[in-house]
């Protein structure tokens, strides 16, 4: 069986276990729904993942044009992104002019992703539609982990809530990072590296769902 | 002969739309959101002939790549119109959501059996009727959860709901891919597997719901 298959496989699999918890504990009345849209972000990944691994297995090829899977990876990057802009930040940041250096920090993480980018995808010869493709998925990489940096190292001032979701915020903006990291090893034709970017996204995807349940746990308490 | 799709159309539209002004408040607008899914299914499979033909008639790529983005797009269009302009409420828009769904299930079901009349059995029938309603149902029921927030979160409103039609499209996909492989059994069951939990999780909602409401009174 080809590496690729088994990596998405394992995602799927990790995915799918994290959204059936994330369903079970955020998908109750009452329940915010910041988590509900992580536990969501978490099943995009799953069904995406699920995409890949039946075009595998029905002789489909990952690199053949443009693939409805990519959006897998889009949709949960998506939530991630609307959990945090949507839902959370107007908690965290007052928009003074006292914390634009957190601000402008955070923009480390988007530069990061659009040099991995410009280095690894761009600058390569694979097909046209993956280098656009992959280009979709640096944006909503972006515009998430600027969040996830932003709530990793913006001081608690008020509420305590974003102290309580530091290990989440790391978990996902490691998931986003994974998510370059996945372009530049496929890139570079490296299937080991996609195997080892595949269980470590797996991992993440539990690692997220259960750091998010414990720090919103500790915040409604 | 005429365009045999068209004919079957005025045959099912003609009568559901003479008792859709019989019919009054939430019956109304139920059947009508019916007939709006008869009418995108019908503009549907006349876009997908022209992305069949972009295509180079790649039948499997379409049906697996396209065809999800397009369906999903088009049938979430009407639910959000409603959501804009009448209500956002969710117990309103959930409804009609499901309600376009099925109607869009029943005509592409038509149009299909039209383009396989010779090859189709009462197998395909149940098939059909079971696995591709759910499925079209399930994917704009999904996409109207997050549309539902139109006018209460905007933030969480586009974001949430590209996400959440990225979902249906991917859920889409998977389907029309497993039902043209070998393994089309398991496309078939693959619906009902996801319309179980939201059956559940709705009745639980409504029973939540009127207990709320039994001892606020």
């Amino acid at each position: 069986m080809k590496l690729i298959l088994i990596a998405n496989i394992i995602i799927c699999i990790c995915a799918f276990i994290g959204f059936t918890y994330g369903m079970i504990k955020f998908f109750k009345p009452k329940k915010a729904v910041y988590a509900q849209m992580i536990a969501l972000a978490v099943g995009c990944v799953a069904f995406g993942r699920l995409y890949q691994v039946v075009r595998l297995l029905t002789g489909g090829d990952m690199f053949n044009g443009f693939q409805l899977g990519v959006f897998g990876v889009i949709g949960s990057l998506l939530f991630l992104f609307s959990a945090n802009f949507g839902a959370m930040d107007s908690l965290v940041d007052d928009r003074s002019r006292e914390f634009i250096k957190y601000r402008l920090i955070s923009l480390a993480a988007p530069v990061a992703a659009l040099v991995l980018y410009i280095i690894f995808v761009w600058f390569t010869d694979l097909p046209r539609s993956v280098k656009i493709a992959s280009a979709l998925v640096t944006v909503f990489v972006m515009q998430a982990s600027y969040f996830h940096l932003k709530h990793l190292i913006f001081p608690d001032v008020d509420l305590g809530i974003i102290k309580c979701l530091r290990r989440y915020n790391l978990l996902a903006l490691i998931y986003t990072f994974l998510c370059m990291a996945e372009m530049v090893v496929i890139g570079l034709g490296n299937e080991t590296g996609i195997l080892i970017v595949g269980v470590l996204i797996g991992s993440v995807m539990i690692g997220v769902i259960i750091s998010a349940e414990r720090g919103i746990k500790k915040w409604t308490i | 002969m005429d365009n045999l799709v068209y004919i079957i159309f005025i045959c099912h539209v003609t009568p559901l739309a003479l008792m859709t002004l019989m019919l009054r408040k939430r019956s109304r607008l139920l059947v009508g959101y019916m007939l709006i899914g008869i009418f995108v299914s019908l503009f549907v499979s006349e876009l997908n002939t022209i992305l069949l033909g972009l295509c180079e008639d790649d039948i499997l790529y379409v049906t697996t790549t396209i065809t999800p983005i397009s369906e999903e797009i088009v049938k979430a269009l009407p639910v959000l119109f409603y959501a804009v302009v009448f209500s956002n409420d969710r117990d309103r828009v959930m409804p009609i959501a499901f309600a376009t769904g099925v109607g869009f299930a029943m005509f592409e079901n038509m149009v299909v059996l039209v383009q396989n009349v010779e090859n189709v059995t009462i197998g395909w029938a149940i098939i059909r009727g079971f696995a591709t309603a759910l499925m079209h149902a399930v994917c704009t029921v999904a996409v109207g959860y997050g549309i539902c927030f139109v006018k209460k979160k905007r933030k969480l409103f586009f974001c949430g709901t590209f996400a959440l039609l990225t979902m249906a499209m991917i859920y889409h996909g998977i389907f029309n891919m497993l039902v043209q492989s070998d393994y089309k059994y398991l496309g078939f069951f693959l619906p009902a597997l996801t319309y179980i939990p939201i059956l559940l999780w709705h009745f639980k909602y409504y029973k939540n719901k009127e207990e709320s409401a039994v001892k606020e009174n």
